[in-house]
C-alpha cells in the first residue's frame, strides 16, 4: 500500500510552475527525504498532500484517499514551516486540545516524552524559546498518532543540539512503522535520517534512491593507487570505470561501482596495488550537479 | 468541539486586554455612573438611572466582549499559522467558525452577569424573574451581529489593521448607539445615525424590558436584520479567508 502517490501533478501560480509533472510513490513505512533548493516545489507538494493547496492537474492520493479525506480521518500529521501557538495556553493544554481532535491519538504523556516536553508541560506558549516552540509543533504533528507524518524543513530554526535530538525523536516515531516525508535543503539531514532521498528541482524529481545511490549515479566514486612504472593499459576495461587519470605515478579510476572495480582490480589483474584510496562522491557535489542540470 | 470551545474560553479569560476592556471597564463605569446619576428618574418611562445604566453598561460590555474575542484573535490566528494547524486536523472548517461564534457568545456572559450583579448589590436594582430572564436572554443573543462583525473584520484584515478597525467599530457602535450618552442629548444628525445602528436596537430592547414592556417590533426586526446581514458577511469573509487555492 502506498502512503503517498503523486500522479503527474502540476501546480502553477499564474505563469509560475511550482510543481511540474511530479510523479512519486512512497510505500507505507518508509522515511523519505524530499531534498531540493529553495523554490524547488517542496512546500507546495507538502501543502497539496495536506489539501491546503489544490493541484492544477494530476492526482494525489494518501493511503488511497484524497488529501482532504485523509486529513479528515486523522491519517496525516504535519509540521509546517511557520506557525505559532496560542500564547495564553500552556504546552499541555495545547497538545491535549489537538490530540483530542483525532480519533485514535497517542496518550498525552507519550507525546510529551516523544517531543522532550515533559518538563515544559505547564509552561505557557508565550514563555517558550524558538527551539521549544518547534518541539511543541512536533508534538502537535504526532499527537494524533498519524500514519503519515509530514515535516517541512522542521529544523530550520534549531541549533545543532536541538537538531540532533529532534531527529532522534523523529526516528523513534518512525520506528513504530509509520511513514515519514520530510523536506529539507540540508544534505546531511537527508543522508542521515532517511531510507530514500528524492531530489527535486524546479518542480520535478531529478533523482530518487538511497543517498549512496544518488552519490554514485552522479559524480560516482574514485579509486586511486600508486601505479609506479606498471602499465596503465587495460584499466579502462574494468567494470564500472568511467575514466582513468594518471598523474605522477598515481592512477585515479573514476567508477560508478567501486566494489566491482576493486574486486576486478585484485582478481583479474596482476598489478601490484599500493597505497589504495577510495573516495565517495560528496553528496553536496551530487546535489549541485543534479539541481543545476535540471 | 467542546474542548475547542473550552480552550477558546480559557485563552480569552487569561488575556489582559479582554479582562480590562470587557470585564473591568463596564463594571467600573457602572459603579461610577450609577453613583452619579443612579437616582435620576427617566421622565417618559419612570425607570431609575441605575437600571438604565445597568442595561447601557451591560450592553457595552457585551458588545465589547463579542468583538474583542473575535476580530483580533481570529486575524492573528489566520496570519500566525494557527489556522493552518487546525486545518490539517480532522476539525472541519465549519466547526472552526461555529466554535468561534459560540465561544464569543459565552465570553459575553461575564460582563453581563457582573454588571447585573453590581446593580443588584450596590444599587438594589430589582426586577421580576421574568424581566431578568428576558433581559439577560435578549442581551445575550443580541450580540450575534457584533460577534459576526468581529469575525468578518478578522477574516478580511491583517492583525495590525484589525486591531484599530475593531476598536473603532466597537467604540463607534457604543457611542453612537447611545450606550455612553443618552440619545436625547445628541444632535439630531447623530440621533438619526444612531437609530439605524444595531447597537441602538440592541440597547433599546434592554431598556424596553426594564421599563416593564415587551420589546418593540422595530428594534427586534433591526437586530435580526443586522444579524442576517453581518452573519452573511462573516460567512462570505470566512470562506474567502480559508479558501484552498
Amino acid at each position: 500500500m502506498n502512503a503517498i502517490a503523486f500522479t503527474d501533478v502540476t501546480k502553477s501560480y499564474g505563469s509560475v510552475l511550482a510543481v511540474d509533472g511530479l510523479t512519486l510513490e512512497v510505500p507505507a513505512g518508509s522515511t523519505v527525504a524530499l531534498l531540493g533548493p529553495n523554490g524547488a516545489g517542496k512546500s507546495t507538494s507538502i501543502n497539496m498532500l495536506l489539501g491546503l493547496l489544490r493541484p492544477t492537474s494530476g492526482d494525489i492520493r494518501v493511503f488511497g484517499e484524497t488529501p482532504a479525506e485523509a486529513v479528515r480521518h486523522g491519517s496525516i500529521g504535519a509540521m509546517l514551516q511557520e506557525g505559532t501557538l496560542i500564547p495564553e495556553l500552556t504546552v499541555a493544554e495545547t497538545v491535549e486540545f489537538i490530540r483530542r481532535l483525532y480519533p485514535d491519538p497517542l496518550p498525552l504523556e507519550e507525546i510529551l516524552r516523544l517531543a522532550d516536553l515533559t518538563d515544559l508541560a505547564k509552561r505557557r506558549a508565550d514563555k517558550l524559546s524558538g527551539g521549544q516552540t518547534q518541539r511543541v509543533r512536533f508534538a502537535l504533528a504526532v499527537a494524533g498518532a498519524p500514519k503519515l507524518l509530514l515535516l517541512d524543513e522542521p529544523t530550520a530554526a534549531m541549533d545543532v543540539e536541538s537538531r540532533r535530538s529532534f531527529w532522534d525523536n523523529m526516528r523513534a516515531y518512525a520506528a513504530q512503522g509509520r511513514t515519514i516525508l520530510f523536506a529539507t535543503h540540508y544534505l546531511e539531514e537527508a543522508d542521515e535520517n532517511s531510507d530514500r532521498v528524492v531530489v527535486v528541482a524546479r518542480g520535478r524529481v531529478v533523482a530518487d534512491g538511497t543517498a549512496a545511490e544518488i552519490k554514485a549515479s552522479v559524480a560516482g566514486q574514485s579509486v586511486s593507487f600508486r601505479l609506479g612504472d606498471q602499465s596503465v593499459s587495460g584499466l579502462d576495461g574494468l567494470p564500472g570505470i568511467t575514466g582513468v587519470e594518471l598523474q605522477g605515478g598515481r592512477v585515479t579510476l573514476r567508477t560508478a561501482d567501486a566494489d566491482a572495480t576493486l574486486d576486478a582490480l585484485y582478481r583479474k589483474t596482476t598489478l601490484d596495488v599500493r597505497d589504495l584510496q577510495i573516495h565517495g562522491a560528496d553528496l553536496e557535489d551530487a546535489f549541485l550537479a543534479l539541481t543545476q542540470e535540471a | 468541539m467542546l474542548s475547542y470551545i473550552k480552550v477558546e474560553m480559557l485563552r480569552m479569560l487569561r488575556n489582559k486586554r479582554y479582562i480590562i476592556f470587557v470585564v473591568a471597564f463596564p463594571l467600573g463605569f457602572y459603579l461610577l455612573y450609577s453613583n452619579l446619576w443612579g437616582n435620576q428618574v427617566d421622565q417618559s418611562t419612570g425607570v431609575r438611572g441605575s437600571i438604565i445604566l445597568m442595561v447601557s453598561m451591560g450592553a457595552y460590555g457585551a458588545l465589547a466582549a463579542s468583538m474583542m474575542s473575535t476580530a483580533v484573535p481570529w486575524s492573528q490566528e489566520r496570519h500566525s499559522g494557527w489556522l493552518r494547524q487546525l486545518q490539517i486536523t480532522p476539525l472541519t472548517s465549519w466547526a472552526i467558525i461555529v466554535t468561534k461564534l459560540v465561544a464569543a457568545l459565552l465570553l459575553v456572559l461575564p460582563s453581563l452577569l457582573l454588571v447585573g450583579l453590581a446593580a443588584v448589590l450596590t444599587q438594589h436594582v430589582s426586577l421580576t424573574a421574568g424581566e431578568w430572564a428576558g433581559l439577560l436572554l435578549a442581551m445575550w443573543i443580541g450580540t450575534i451581529p457584533f460577534a459576526a462583525l468581529g469575525l468578518a473584520i478578522g477574516s478580511v484584515l491583517p492583525p495590525d489593521t484589525a486591531q484599530p478597525a475593531a476598536m473603532i467599530s466597537m467604540f463607534g457602535l457604543a457611542l453612537l448607539g447611545g450606550l455612553w450618552v443618552p440619545l436625547e442629548v445628541m444632535p439630531s444628525t447623530m440621533r438619526s445615525v444612531a437609530q439605524v445602528l444595531p447597537s441602538y436596537d440592541y440597547a433599546s430592547i434592554g431598556w424596553r424590558i426594564v421599563a416593564g414592556h415587551a420589546p418593540e417590533a422595530g428594534p427586534v426586526a433591526g437586530i435580526l436584520g443586522w444579524a442576517v446581514v453581518l452573519g452573511a458577511l462573516a460567512v462570505v469573509a470566512y470562506r474567502r479567508a480559508t479558501v484552498r487555492a
